[in-house]
């Protein structure tokens, strides 16, 4: 077959052919699945180490896709942890059968990363009790399977709170310290794998090693923002803080890199306890600003308020009524960002999260949000972390893309502080190689509204954004699974090679989340 | 009986369900949560398959308000329980008082005109309480409160359209104060014309029970009307917890806590552990005075818990 030239980031005249997916193979955005070969052995013997395994439709089916809707696989059975002895135990089986284990906690990857091609899927929200709070020493103990809302209802009854987490209420706190986590107060606090003190971790070959920085050291820094290669996290220990509600502050944009330069010094002077940016379009975006102190806001407003570029709601709001007024033809664009305002507003200024002009529980209010709002049944979210002086360059590349691929689209920007010490953590990791002090991300996230995309499309928009992290030397958040494909083009030979030695050692069989990097 | 609807094809696996579900909090099980129930539907599994979580649902309604696909989450589970097997071992104890209400509300007579209030066979277990929600109301009290056909909705039991309609037609265009908060939630759909309210909001409401409430009181929402109506009842909620101070049974989504969570084979069964567990937690970091309760149900796992004073409601008022 003539397979037609094409151009790079575009879906080619055939989306099924071999090099339709321009930059990945194909056989990367659709693992095999595990031929199932010596189950029956391993199950006899999972069953003989007292480990549980559930088969069958009605308990695999909850497992068939992730967060992004857009792979699916099923695993040849479950096991939902419940212990760190019984991973251990199915670990030692998984490697003596050579048996595949995907290991799940909240599933909210996109590209397939807690799809189970066949083997065994280990759900760790099995395990996701809270097991001691030391309110005087500000750290917690849980077990990782445990959702960062959960771990925060327990908190709040000692009036305490976590530090940094993803603001999705769903989020697993074992997956989180795996892939990074970030939070509108990254930017001061870095992020939500930072915030791990100690882990207790069960090897691939099924080993029970508490790690930190201090003990078992190489361990805890392959397994922090690991992608799961390296073990399993079965309990955590992390720094809290003392609760307080926020007072938000929104700031209103029409230039992207205006926003992004206003981001940028808030964070570079400290100026804010939380900051992150917003679009409804490109020419709509939203500076989020916020404190935990009256204090903090009180020097703000003394010192930096007046320096923003951006303006109130009403300012911004009269801006853009006379933007459209000389541009009739646009009456369509001004009735979208007129819809939006009134649907997406209202959520984040919900009275029974107001108390005296404060928001309360920032993260139900945002995750609720951005589920009812931004969620749908597939939902592709590739992203571009770069140090602080090509962030805008890659925002904006990236957002040409948006245009081109979705006629609606939502831009996500934070920054992360970095932690000089914790550098061996970040190697092949969502932290750009070049960044010191703040890396940035953008997530770029199209709106599907309804509409019916195909994977090829979504696959094509994702490698024309990714393209533009190989040009700019950056890194991503989601490296794994279906864009794998890259992890050689971004990290180079050297790196990975060095990473898959490890992993081998780690992992002689490569059972351990197989399809995720390696 | 009906064919399952096919709401769960909606489900995007979000879990959000799961973190404010008793069944996933009591299991940490992914399939006994309504999302692991719906996907499980998307993969063909049928009702026989889930017995378990479908038994094991307490259906408190903390699913609904949260799914932001707007699946009625527990439609669906009372769906699939009209599909589970009728050999199930306690179905003939449940239908056998499913009658025995049923004949009650057969011989009783038709209401007088006016505001009517639905007790519920708890409440009505107890005359001296009955007498006085009466009186705060004002309203007659119904002598068929739809015992029989609340029982079905939650057990999956049948319901003669004879019966419900005569059921209706009684109640229609009236306002109506319910204590079954699955009953109450079932009327909305039926009577869209009657004005419909829970038996909590109404007591809440009422001047001389309102100012009585403290802010060292612990006030513990029936989760299902709260759940059935929850855009009006958050807000209802927040302004009494912003007059009176007490502390609420809501978590952090401002979702009811439920204190009962009942599973099918034990609806009618003394408390078990996992509702002490439940009460356990819901007063976890709280060191409240007393304990106010809207359903009288809940009294009993506080009671077993904790040795402050356990109230109804209606009991705030002074005689």
């Amino acid at each position: 077959m003539k397979i037609l030239p094409v151009e790079p980031g575009t879906v080619g005249p055939c989306p099924v052919a071999p090099d339709a997916l321009q930059g990945i193979k194909r056989q990367q955005t659709n693992p095999a699945r595990w031929n199932g070969a010596g189950w029956q052995a391993f199950v006899a013997d999972l069953g003989a180490a007292g480990v549980e395994l559930a088969e069958g439709r009605a308990a695999c089916g909850v497992y068939a896709t992730d967060a992004g809707g857009t792979a699916y696989g099923q695993p040849h059975g479950v096991v939902v942890a419940r212990n760190a002895g019984e991973v251990a135990a199915l670990l030692k089986a998984a490697q003596a059968h050579r048996v595949p284990v995907t290991v799940r906690g909240g599933g909210l990857t996109t590209e397939g990363e807690s799809v189970a091609y066949g083997g065994v899927l280990l759900d760790m929200t099995g395990m996701s009790r809270v097991l001691a709070i030391d309110a005087p020493a500000l750290t917690v103990r849980v077990e990782a399977g445990i959702y960062w809302h959960s771990l925060a209802e327990e908190l709040r009854r000692e009036n305490l709170d976590y530090l940094s987490a993803p603001l999705n209420l769903t989020s697993s706190v074992g997956g989180t310290l795996g892939v990074g986590g970030i939070d509108v107060n990254s930017a001061r606090l870095g992020c939500s794998a930072d915030q791990a003190v100690s882990l207790q971790v069960v090897t691939p070959t099924g080993e029970i090693v508490e790690c930190s920085d201090s003990e078992h050291a190489e361990l805890f820094q392959r397994v922090i923002l690991g992608y799961g290669q390296f073990g399993v996290i079965t309990e955590a220990t992390l720094r809290v803080r003392p609760y307080t509600p926020l007072s938000m502050h929104y700031y209103y944009y029409s230039s992207l890199s205006t926003a992004i330069e206003d981001l940028q010094m808030l964070d570079r002077n400290d100026a804010s306890d939380y900051s992150g940016i917003l679009t409804i379009m490109d020419c709509a975006v939203n500076l989020l600003v916020a404190f935990d102190s009256d204090e903090r806001e009180a020097a703000f407003r003394a010192n930096w308020e007046a320096r923003l570029r951006g303006h109130g709601e009403f300012g911004f709001a009269l801006c853009m009524l006379g933007h459209y007024a000389l541009r009739p033809w646009k009456a369509g664009e001004a009735l979208y960002l007129l819809r939006r305002k009134q649907a997406v507003f209202p959520e984040f200024r919900r009275p029974e999260y107001m108390r005296e002009g404060k928001m309360h529980d920032r993260t139900v209010v945002f995750s609720r949000a951005v589920w009812k709002h931004w969620g749908s049944r597939n939902m592709v979210i590739p992203d571009l972390a770069t140090p602080a002086d090509k962030f805008i360059e890659a925002v904006e590349r990236g957002n040409a893309v948006c245009r081109k691929f979705f006629p609606h689209y939502t831009l996500y920007c934070v920054g992360i502080k970095l932690r000089p010490e914790h550098r061996p953590h970040y190697e092949m990791s969502c932290v750009p190689p070049g960044a010191e002090d703040w890396a940035y991300g953008c997530e770029f996230e199209p709106m599907i509204e309804g509409e019916v995309y195909s994977r090829d499309h979504f696959q094509a928009f994702k490698n024309a954004i990714y393209d533009i992290g190989v040009d700019l030397g950056a890194s991503y958040y989601r490296f794994g699974g279906m864009m794998k494909g890259y992890i050689r083009r971004i990290f180079g030979d050297a790196l990975v090679d060095k990473h898959l030695a490890m992993k081998r050692r780690a992992d002689p069989a490569m059972i351990l989340n197989r399809d995720v990097i390696f | 009986m009906a064919a399952p609807s096919l709401d769960h094809a909606r489900c995007s696996g979000c879990s959000l369900c799961r973190l404010v579900c008793p069944m996933w909090r009591q299991h940490r099980d992914p399939r006994f949560s309504p999302e692991g129930l719906a996907k499980a539907r998307q993969c063909g599994a049928t009702a026989a398959e889930l017995t378990a979580p479908l038994e094991a649902c307490s259906l408190c309604g903390a699913c609904d308000p949260v799914c932001p696909e707007g699946i009625d989450l527990s439609a669906m589970v009372m769906e699939l329980r009209q599909h589970l097997s009728p050999a199930l071992p306690y179905r003939q104890a449940l239908d056998a008082l499913q009658a025995k209400f049923a004949l009650a509300a057969a011989a009783a007579e038709a209401p007088a005109a006016g505001a009517l209030f639905l007790p519920g066979p708890a409440l009505r277990a107890h005359p001296v309480l009955l007498a006085r929600v009466r009186a705060l109301l004002g309203y007659a009290c119904a002598t068929d409160d739809g015992a029989d056909i609340a029982l079905a909705l939650e057990t999956g039991g049948e319901i003669a359209p004879a019966r419900r309609r005569r059921f209706l037609d009684r109640l229609d265009g009236r306002t109506l104060a319910v204590g079954d908060g699955l009953l109450l939630r079932q009327l909305r759909h039926w009577l869209p014309g009657a004005r419909l309210q829970s038996l909590g909001a109404a007591l809440a409401s009422l001047m001389p029970i309102r100012r009585r409430i403290a802010s060292t009181d612990f006030y513990v929402i029936e989760p299902r009307a709260y759940h059935a109506d929850y855009e009006r009842l958050v807000a209802y909620y927040d302004r009494l917890q912003a007059e009176t101070g007490c502390a609420l049974n809501l978590d952090l989504q401002r979702i009811a806590l439920p204190a009962l969570t009942p599973a099918l084979p034990r609806i009618t069964g003394p408390l078990a552990d996992a509702d002490v567990a439940q009460a356990r937690w819901m007063l976890q970091g709280r060191t409240p005075h007393r304990i106010v309760v809207e359903s009288l149900a809940d009294r009993a796992p506080f009671e077993r818990v904790c040795d402050i004073p356990v109230l109804h409601l209606a009991e705030l008022a002074q005689d």
